[in-house]
């Protein structure tokens, strides 16, 4: 009875954690691609103007984000300027938040036909391995191993925590403006 | 409780074995179809495979509408339009496609526009574009390996674009598969091993990537030991109308066995020496194998260690330490090339196919980091992992 009734609770909060993982993501995604050179030289190959979108079907929350060119990112929140030109697409909420909590890797996911690619194909490989490495970079080892196939052999702590602290506070910065606007 | 979680999908009916040909006039007229139209290549008429699937009809008053014996080793959308316009003027109801991946995909693309409508077959490209059932559709295969009679995909070439377009529904899967052993019996060595070769990698990857699970895996198992048990048999005796069938049928296995489970590194590295080099698809698979496979060794260890079984068979598994069963399996997939190449020369190493440059290495390790199925591998893949798996298999 209890159960039942705190259930669209639970939904609700599981919601706003996706929304709020995609935000970070988003904003993190543009920061990684200011600070990390394998990042850049990983996206540069993406056509300028590309829209990358992760959404959950049918019309849940998603974050977008644009290639401007030279392996730059920017962030668009929820909703893109035009059609986008790759969309993974979680099938449910539920999927979304077993990745986004780190309960399951993204490549995982795919495996278990949890989400969807709509676009070119080579393209996703490439927008999974920058969010792998993005996923390196922001998260502690421990949890990165969970949510990555496998952890860069050469990441060593140094990097990951200087990158880390530049990425973390490209996002703060970025969240406060879209704040302030 | 774990996250574990697969789906498994074949909604094809299997038609398999002696005289499975003379089932296909009942089978189109259970599903209302009177008018049915062959799709195949030049090949396969001249190597006069079509005789006995119209003879099987005529024989039962089904008359072939048409035959369009056209198709090109790579397909292209002016094909696909040509060919459903011979299809709609013959006012044909139903598709036949004999051959091998090339005029299996053709008969995919050619009933999605015969029954959605419209000339301009890219419109439907992508992923759960179609939503409806096709027209009755079959597939003969005539080579045991590419599995394509039970995929739900297609690829044809938009020459306009100079882009391969994907087209992936489960609308796209035949009504039927009919594996008849007479389709096979006139293979020349090197395609038999090649594509055998071909279905023992789909179904080695099947067993081994990331998204295997137990139904899958059943397909996969039964189907490595089908091929470790025909195909050198098949290859001392061409005539052995049972070993081809046992290829034929591992081959549909093994093709259940993938599109469920998918396929890794060896698919992404023969996808990109197909594209750069033009190496047959089959022959790439066969060169690979057994380096992916120690690539991929501590990840795969307990799988590929099982499947030392169906490759062995049981006596050998049983003598063999459980700690050593992995290698012990890439071992006797070697002895598998080494055998096919005393027979009939089958290219073990890129050196030896005297098409590929060592300067090409490094563009094809490029080109396989892109390839979808890399996702599916079950260790990640860096450029120079690539580029050392290639270096290993050049000589």
């Amino acid at each position: 009875m209890l159960a039942k009734r705190i259930q669209p609770m639970v939904f609700q909060a599981r919601r706003m954690y996706v929304e709020l993982m995609f935000q970070v993501m988003g904003r993190a995604l543009q920061a990684v691609s200011e600070v990390d050179n394998t990042v850049k030289e990983e996206s540069r190959v993406l056509p300028e103007g590309f829209l990358f979108e992760m959404m959950v079907m049918p019309d849940g929350p998603s974050m977008v984000v644009e290639h401007t060119g030279l392996g730059r990112f920017r962030y668009h929140g929820n909703s893109a300027p035009r059609p986008v030109d790759l969309s993974i697409q979680f099938k449910h909420i539920a999927h979304a938040f077993l990745v986004l909590s780190f309960q399951e890797k993204t490549s995982v996911a795919f495996a278990n036909d949890r989400m969807l690619v709509d676009g070119d194909i080579s393209y996703a490989v490439r927008m999974t391995r920058v969010l792998n490495r993005l996923e390196s970079f922001i998260l502690p080892k421990l949890i990165a191993e969970r949510a990555v196939k496998e952890y860069p052999q050469n990441l060593h702590l140094p990097e990951k925590l200087v990158s880390a602290a530049r990425i973390y506070l490209k996002v703060a910065t970025n969240f406060v403006e879209t704040v302030r606007a | 409780m774990t996250n574990k979680y697969y789906e498994f999908f074949c909604p094809v009916k299997v038609i398999a074995g002696k005289a499975a040909l003379e089932h296909i006039p009942y089978e189109l007229a259970g599903l209302a179809a009177k008018r049915p139209m062959i799709i195949t290549d030049k090949g396969v008429r001249a190597a006069g495979l079509l005789d006995p699937v119209v003879a099987a009809c005529e024989e039962s008053g089904l008359e072939i509408v048409s035959i369009y014996d056209d198709v090109p080793p790579d397909s292209s959308t002016s094909v696909v339009r040509d060919i459903a316009g011979v299809y709609r003027s013959e006012k044909c109801d139903s598709i036949i496609a004999i051959g091998g991946g090339s005029a299996i995909d053709t008969g995919k693309a050619v009933n999605i526009l015969v029954s959605e409508g419209g000339d301009d077959i890219a419109k439907y490209s992508g992923a759960g574009i179609l939503k409806h059932p096709l027209k009755p559709f079959f597939v003969v295969p005539t080579t045991a390996g590419t599995g394509s009679e039970v995929t739900a995909v297609a690829v044809i070439t938009d020459e306009a674009k100079g882009v391969k377009l994907p087209f992936t529904s489960s609308f796209l899967l035949p009504n039927a598969a009919v594996i008849d052993p007479r389709m096979t019996l006139t293979l020349p060595p090197h395609i038999t091993a090649a594509t055998a070769m071909d279905a023992l990698t789909h179904a080695t990857e099947a067993f081994t990537c990331m998204a295997k699970n137990p139904l899958s895996d059943a397909y996969a198992t039964a189907a490595v030991k089908k091929v470790s048990n025909a195909l050198l048999a098949v290859m001392d005796n061409p005539k052995d109308s049972d070993g081809r069938l046992e290829l034929a049928q591992a081959s549909t296995m093994a093709g259940i066995a993938f599109s469920n489970s998918m396929v890794g590194l060896v698919h992404s590295l023969g996808h990109a020496t197909g594209a750069v080099c033009h190496l047959p698809h089959g022959l790439c698979m066969s060169l690979y194998l057994p380096y992916v496979l120690e690539f991929n060794l501590e990840s795969i260890r307990e799988p590929l260690g099982e499947l030392l079984l169906y490759l062995e068979g049981p006596e050998v598994y049983a003598t063999t330490p459980a700690s050593r069963r992995a290698e012990a399996s890439i071992s006797a997939i070697r002895k598998l090339r080494d055998q096919l190449y005393k027979r009939c020369q089958l290219p073990r190493t890129l050196k030896e196919t005297g098409k590929v440059e060592e300067s090409q290495l490094d563009h094809i390790a490029e080109v396989a980091l892109d390839d979808g199925s890399i996702m599916f591998n079950p260790r990640e893949v860096s450029l120079e992992d690539a580029r050392a798996i290639l270096r290993r298999a050049w000589a």
